[in-house]
């Protein structure tokens, strides 16, 4: 992974040191990107631990990273590919589990395996060392470049348009997608959409966090807000301010202290996950039903 | 003034469902006329499920004809589908799913309304009305995985009362629950049937407890066996066909089917 960045190596403040970083066009870039990223895989991640899709998200992480690979090697743009191998995993694996043929983790355990080692065989047949692909693997939010920030902005700002039009749907199918197909809502073709929702999310996420820890970004705030609260509307904003504030602490931990910016944010954001688990309100009511 | 004949809102011709290789209904020839109180009974794997999911317009037929409202199966549209108020097998509730007896109710407005729509307060009144029916208005803020097993099955049908439905199809309503519990939510069914006029399709293994409440009982084991009033269908000689001799212990007016499903 490549790092770009150099500190100061005079005695700072750390306070003084912050304000310094943020002057920098590489730190704004990079904030703005974490806190779209954070945003946006917080939401998502809403619908996925409500839906049971954990697993997807991890698949479609290294599908996509297939797709980058793929991108590097015969000189397409790496992100588009990214964007095809994540949408036609999600479907293979909806589809399978529609038929009945196989259940949802199991089909997207295999895709998701044999696109790594898809990827592992295309890294291999390049000629050339490029560090670039292993950013994509490890995330290096620090060297998102305008190009990279104007692209994730339109793929975050349509995932969030689409995730706020179809909303209640999404909320009736994460419910139950059953009842929700027999009241007349189109849930086949939404639950399709979720999935497609997802691998854009990841794709989005790819250069700020890779791919082995964006799946975490999706998970752990929405599951963090999920031990805080029966409200769905608090769920989704906690889950949200917990994704923004980790990632973007995260990347200013990240330039601080010197350390990969996705692991930084990762554990900061497992962090704030058990501590959840320690003041969770559901935890406490367990607990006090026991002790009755 | 004697009553006309009612129109069949459900209209089974000859109609058989299944998958490659698999029948599960075969040659069914049945009508539901609106306003009916209709009681589905049968062993496990009988097709009761599948007759449900014919109806609701998941399954089209692989052979013979099925209309709802007067509409082929295969064309049911999603706002027809919204007529019909659906209760399916009890499933587990998350008790941590982050939404309201309100919320859950509220659903059952999103097929009538539509996609891009949000609900108004015309839709609000609606759910609330709902969650009276069932006499459920005062848990409304409350988490739907705090309420008992029973209260969860009402806070459904008052979802399902929400859709506003011509018909109410419920799969197993009293599973899962204690024997009071049972006839409180048979109470208002019936209740319901009768107040709001309801076609009511009922899907039961409880025979008894529903004998005396339908105008039909259907008798399903693949094939239809028998469907017409609940004293021409109980008959020992009829049930032994469909759940087997020495299952069947018949004593004057209580009919007895051992548990069956159980002993598969």
């Amino acid at each position: 992974m490549s790092r770009t960045i150099i500190i100061p190596t005079e005695r700072h403040e750390p306070i003084d040191l912050m304000l310094e970083l943020f002057a920098y066009d590489f730190m704004q870039r990079s904030l703005l990107a974490a806190a779209m990223v954070g945003g946006l895989c917080s939401l998502i991640g809403v619908f996925v631990v409500l839906r049971g899709l954990a697993f997807v998200g991890a698949g479609t992480s290294h599908a996509a990273f297939a797709g980058v690979t793929l991108g590097y090697l015969i000189g397409w743009p790496p992100l588009l590919l990214a964007v095809a191998f994540g949408v036609a995993t999600v479907w293979i694996t909806g589809w399978l589990e529609e038929q009945g043929r196989m259940k949802l983790d199991v089909s997207i355990g295999i895709l998701y395996t044999a696109t790594m080692a898809l990827a592992i065989v295309f890294i291999g047949l390049m000629k050339t060392y490029n560090a670039e692909v292993y950013g994509y693997l490890f995330g290096s939010v620090l060297s998102v470049t305008g190009e990279e920030l104007f692209l994730i902005g339109g793929l975050a700002a349509l995932v969030l348009g689409l995730l706020i039009a179809f909303w209640k749907e999404l909320l009736f199918i994460a419910f139950d997608q059953e009842m929700a197909e027999a009241s007349g809502v189109p849930a086949r073709r939404l639950f399709f959409l979720l999935l497609t929702l997802v691998a854009l999310t990841v794709v989005v996420s790819l250069k700020t966090v890779g791919a082995i820890l964006v799946f975490a970004m999706i998970l752990i705030p929405a599951s963090t807000a999920y031990q805080l609260t029966h409200s769905l509307t608090a769920l989704t904003l906690y889950s949200v301010i917990i994704g923004t504030a980790t990632a973007l602490t995260g990347v200013v931990v990240s330039t601080v202290w010197d350390i990969p910016s996705g692991p930084s944010i990762v554990l900061l954001a497992t962090a704030v996950f058990f501590f959840s688990l320690v003041i969770s309100p559901k935890r406490l009511r367990i607990s006090s039903g026991r002790l009755r | 003034m004697p009553m006309g004949p009612r129109p069949p809102i459900i209209r089974f011709d000859h109609a058989s469902f299944g998958f490659p290789g698999v029948t599960a209904l075969e040659d069914i020839t049945l009508s539901v006329e609106a306003g009916e109180f209709v009681g589905v009974i049968g062993p496990n794997g009988s097709g009761k499920t599948t007759l449900c999911r014919a109806v609701l317009g998941l399954l089209a037929p692989i052979k013979g004809q099925l209309h709802i409202f007067d509409c082929a199966c295969q064309e049911l549209r999603c706002h027809h589908r919204a007529k019909i108020g659906y209760l399916p097998q009890k499933g587990v509730v998350d008790r941590d799913f982050p939404v309201t007896v309100f919320e859950t109710v509220m659903m059952g407005r999103y097929g009538a309304l539509g996609l891009f729509r949000r609900p108004g307060a015309e839709d609000r009144r609606i759910a609330l009305e709902s969650l009276a029916l069932v006499a459920m208005e005062r848990y409304k803020d409350t988490a739907l995985g705090h309420l008992s097993g029973g209260q969860q099955q009402r806070v459904f049908i008052a979802r399902a009362l929400a859709q506003q439905p011509k018909v109410l199809l419920l799969d197993e309503p009293t599973t899962g629950l204690d024997l009071p519990m049972q006839h409180n939510v048979i109470e208002l069914i019936q209740h319901l049937h009768e107040t709001l006029g309801l076609t009511v399709l009922l899907i039961t293994h409880d025979i008894n407890m529903i004998r005396s409440r339908v105008d039909r009982l259907v008798l399903l084991k693949t094939r239809l066996h028998a469907a017409g009033p609940p004293a021409d269908v109980l008959k020992p000689n009829i049930l032994e066909q469909v759940y087997g001799k020495g299952l069947v212990i018949s004593d004057k007016d209580l009919v007895i089917v051992e548990d069956y499903h159980h002993s598969h």
